[in-house]
């Protein structure tokens, strides 16, 4: 297998309604950015992989439309669309492409503009006899698996809050996150408005315009072009049963996530991540999952979810930071959400994470997660 | 000044889903009041809904076995939003209650509205049983809601 | 690139539903037996699979992340999937490149589509660009006529040609129903001038699977290039394929072979439309000497989607069947006017 790091990166700034940009637009900004942090022209480009939920603006086949955005006319390129999922699957499909020695340097490009479409006929649109019978959307599937990991883990609304509000003060730092509230409190997420019990409104990711590119190379053009590549150094992808009833305590459970992770720890030589992960970046849709999240991923024990974030073990200052960026909770365009989790991965170990910068890091985590519990974990670090 | 140029494009589909053999059985059942699961010979596992094809065990199913319309809360919540409803196109009023109910005779948990809208009034382990609609259809909105009944084990 | 050996990717099992007019069935009930079929081809069962690669579009299907409905009977549960929204052989591209990369060994691709379920021109409206194309009501069906006219207006007989390719792949595709003519082909309705009905491959259900495995006997995937053209019709050649042209150049290379090397036994293209069939030996330079669609191609049946990745099993059971046949050149496309174009160079097995 060919050696793969992602050698540069780059995001819109994300937001409500970036009505100042088409959908083509919005994807040139991000890709333009990603070639000017990877210091290569679009010509170098060898392939292109899109991510992106189309039927979100109600659409299909959008590569053929905005492919030019990406610079992809008359080159290879193939989109990727497997809904929440779909930023890190791109990631994984585009490394897959290098590590091949088919491609030499490829780009990933993933982007949302919910703004243009609507997303709850999207969501709507599920299977036609049993779930779409039932409306509840995203919000009631997390609301549902949260009153079980509640009572199975003895996680608490205070807890959940805590993590909303690690989310948006880190994403003060994150000149393009959507959501940035350096002053935000555990009271004002509790006060704000309930949706679907326990779920508050600040508990909650907002829905994002928004896009983000990472350009991923080969071994040798890596070394000859990026002065400290992130490397991937492991990447794995586990889906589900379909229905919402065939997982049993989803959040608890989690086992896509869970597995996902092991498999990639040990193929990455990570032994025990809160000690050798320096920096991760989690697709936390909703603030408990992030708690169950914790878990999954082996950051602690079951049931111990509560005390990371209680102790601050997950603040920038504290032993692993878990999503300097603002996370999905700050910023989510879906087809782009689990790009920025590689980008701002990468920019931590590429040292590019500004001010939200992490000291040190050596090796990165990275997540994505969907509504149907398919999970994506990859880790990056500074040597291969 | 610029002006930001938008177009607008209405978009009405309509696609016809085959619901396949499993489902139409089930289907048919419901116009009964009946409700019934398919069990996996591997792992023993009661799907609802039944499905052609077990995806743990990767085996065909074809052994049907009873389910009662009653069981018990899994996990609830309180929806606070109106949800658009994908089935008619309408928006569902809020607050309603919403539950995970795993049917007595099934192994998996169906996703289904409950007839409290109170959070006081919901926990895990209640005792739920399905209303049915006057008019069957043999679709799982038959099935208005569920009665949550006394307090559970 | 940096590898030491040319790109080759065992084609271990095959098997299909359909294609047919109108399958009753669920869609998971439609791919299922396609599923079982490719594996028992390859006497290989589900835990053999490492990893699956599908296609699907969302907007065909009338689902969100379409794969959905079939995780379970494509054995992805507990497993990686990547979904590529696009053309099957697309799909079977990248899983070569899964399978070159190291990654996995044995790869299940599978691509599956319904166009009975909706009016698939009504939807494919919503692929072309909505701020300069899709107002107008243009759908896939238009912009094939767009290039047709655009060929005939160059060369007033090709429609002629055309009918003949027409009843050619009819025949050979059903040769139990009374024989097309190329006069039936001309007589048959404008559907998008010049294109008359008995022109266009019929619409079908159906779903293909695919094993590829790193190792083993059996037909190699040997070279793989894929290319998205420009959108717009005015900013392309409507008298060409370039995109085709540079997807077969990166195939060929990809394999370790030289750009004018044509030694094709077999081709089997995705002509949607009978003038595709002259745009495909125009790109492509093919020689008289390839036996094109001998088994009618797509006129026996087109699901959007699984197209190119049917063309891929017929040439491999072509290959596997016929001694004589060496080396076979597969095509699929996706969007208006084949502006996606995806290309596989297979060989016969030692």
């Amino acid at each position: 297998m060919t050696e793969v790091a992602v050698i540069g990166s780059g995001q819109t700034d994300h937001g409500r309604k970036r009505d100042d940009v088409s959908q083509p637009e919005l994807v040139r900004q991000a890709v333009a950015l990603a070639l000017a942090d990877a210091a290569i022209e679009p010509e170098r480009l060898d392939a292109v992989v899109i991510s992106n939920m189309e039927l979100f603006e109600g659409r299909a086949l959008p590569e053929l439309w905005l492919g030019e955005g990406a610079y992809a006319a008359r080159k290879p390129c193939l989109k990727v669309a497997t809904g929440g999922t779909s930023g890190t699957s791109s990631c994984i499909a585009g490394y897959h492409q290098v590590a091949s020695g088919l491609f030499d340097v490829v780009l990933v490009v993933g982007f949302e503009k919910h703004s243009e479409g609507h997303t709850q006929t999207g969501m709507a649109l599920t299977d036609p006899f049993w779930d779409r019978a039932v409306a509840a959307g995203a919000l009631g599937n997390f609301a549902l698996s949260i009153s079980q990991y509640m009572a199975e883990r003895g996680v608490t609304q205070e807890q959940a809050a805590r993590v909303a509000v690690k989310a948006r003060r880190n994403a003060a730092r994150n000149p393009h996150a959507h959501l940035q509230m350096p002053d935000i409190t555990v009271e004002e997420v509790l006060a704000s408005k309930l949706l679907a019990h326990p779920v508050h409104l600040l508990d909650m990711c907002p829905q994002s315009d928004g896009a983000a590119a990472i350009v991923l190379a080969g071994g040798q053009t890596a070394r000859r072009l990026c002065p400290r590549p992130a490397w991937i150094k492991a990447a794995e992808t586990r889906h589900e049963q379909p229905f919402i009833g065939d997982i049993d305590r989803r959040l608890a459970s989690m086992r896509t996530l869970r597995e996902a992770a092991r498999s990639t720890y040990a193929k990455a030589g990570i032994a025990d991540p809160l000690r050798d992960l320096d920096v991760a970046e989690i697709y936390e849709p909703v603030s408990y999952a992030e708690l169950a999240w914790y878990e999954a991923l082996g950051f602690c024990a079951d049931g111990e979810a509560g005390r990371l974030i209680d102790e601050g073990v997950t603040e920038m200052d504290g032993t692993l930071p878990v999503n300097p960026s603002g996370g999905v909770l700050s910023a989510n365009p879906v087809g782009a959400s689990g790009v920025i989790r590689v980008a701002e991965a990468a920019k931590q170990v590429l040292g590019r994470a500004g001010e939200h910068q992490v000291a040190g890091v050596e090796t990165a985590l990275a997540t994505g997660y969907g509504v149907y519990a398919w999970a994506d974990a990859l880790v990056l670090g500074a040597t291969p | 000044m610029n002006e930001r140029i938008s177009i607008t494009i209405e978009m009405a589909q309509s696609w016809g889903y085959a619901s396949g053999a499993a489902m139409e059985r089930f289907s048919a059942g419901l116009r009964e009041r009946r409700i019934e699961a398919l069990k996996c010979s591997g792992c023993g596992r009661r799907y609802l809904p039944p499905r052609p094809f077990c995806g743990n065990c990767h085996l065909e199913l074809d052994d049907w076995v009873a389910v009662a319309d009653e069981g018990s809360l899994e996990a609830w919540t309180v929806v606070n939003l109106p949800m658009l409803d994908g089935r008619t196109g309408e928006m569902r009023e809020a607050p309603y209650g919403m539950g995970l109910i795993r049917l007595d005779g099934a192994d998996t948990t169906l996703n289904h509205y409950l007839d409290v809208a109170d959070p006081e009034h919901l926990a895990i382990g209640l005792r739920v049983q399905a209303v049915w609609r006057d008019e069957l259809r043999g679709a799982m909105d038959d099935i208005l809601h569920f009665r949550v009944l006394t307090e559970g084990p | 690139m940096n590898q030491s050996s040319p790109f080759e990717v065992v084609v271990a099992g095959l098997g299909q539903t359909g294609p047919s007019p109108a399958d009753g069935r669920s869609i998971a009930e439609m791919v299922l037996p396609a599923v079982q079929a490719a594996l028992a081809d390859a006497d290989l069962g589900y835990d053999d699979i490492d990893a699956v690669v599908t296609a699907s579009v969302d907007l065909f299907d009338g689902l969100t992340a379409s794969n959905i409905a079939i995780t379970e009977v494509v054995g992805a549960v507990m497993k990686p999937e990547t979904r590529i929204a696009g053309d099957g052989l697309a799909a079977a591209l990248h899983a070569a490149c899964q399978i070159r990369a190291g990654a996995y060994e044995v790869v299940l691709v599978v691509a599956h589509a319904k166009p009975s379920m909706a009016d698939f021109q009504d939807l494919s409206q919503w692929a072309l660009d909505p701020i300069f194309l899709q107002p107008l009501g243009l759908d896939f069906l238009a912009c094939a006529g767009l290039q047709a006219s655009a060929r005939a207006a160059a060369d007033p007989e090709a429609p002629e040609r055309w009918a003949e390719t027409a009843a050619r792949r009819l025949n050979a595709a059903d040769g139990q129903k009374k024989p097309a003519t190329a006069a039936d082909v001309l007589d048959s309705p404008l559907v998008a001038a010049p294109l008359r009905a008995g022109m266009c491959a019929p619409l079908a259900d159906g779903a293909v699977a695919v094993l590829l495995r790193a190792g083993g006997p059996g037909p190699r995937l040997a070279g793989l290039g894929h290319d998205l053209d420009v959108h717009l019709p005015g900013d392309r050649d409507p008298a060409a394929w370039p995109g085709l042209t540079r997807a077969l150049a990166r195939a060929l290379k990809s394999a370790g072979l030289a750009a004018s090397d044509r030694a094709f036994d077999l081709a089997e293209p995705s002509c949607l439309y009978a003038h595709e069939e002259e745009l495909f030996i125009g790109a492509t330079g093919l020689e008289p000497k390839t036996e094109i669609s001998p088994g009618g191609g797509l006129f026996g049946g087109a699901v959007p989607v699984a197209a190119g990745l049917a063309r891929l099993l017929a040439a491999a059971q072509r290959l596997r069947a016929d001694p004589a046949c060496r080396r076979a050149l597969v095509q699929g496309s996706w969007g208006p006017a084949g502006q996606g174009q995806v290309v596989a160079i297979i060989k016969a097995g030692p």
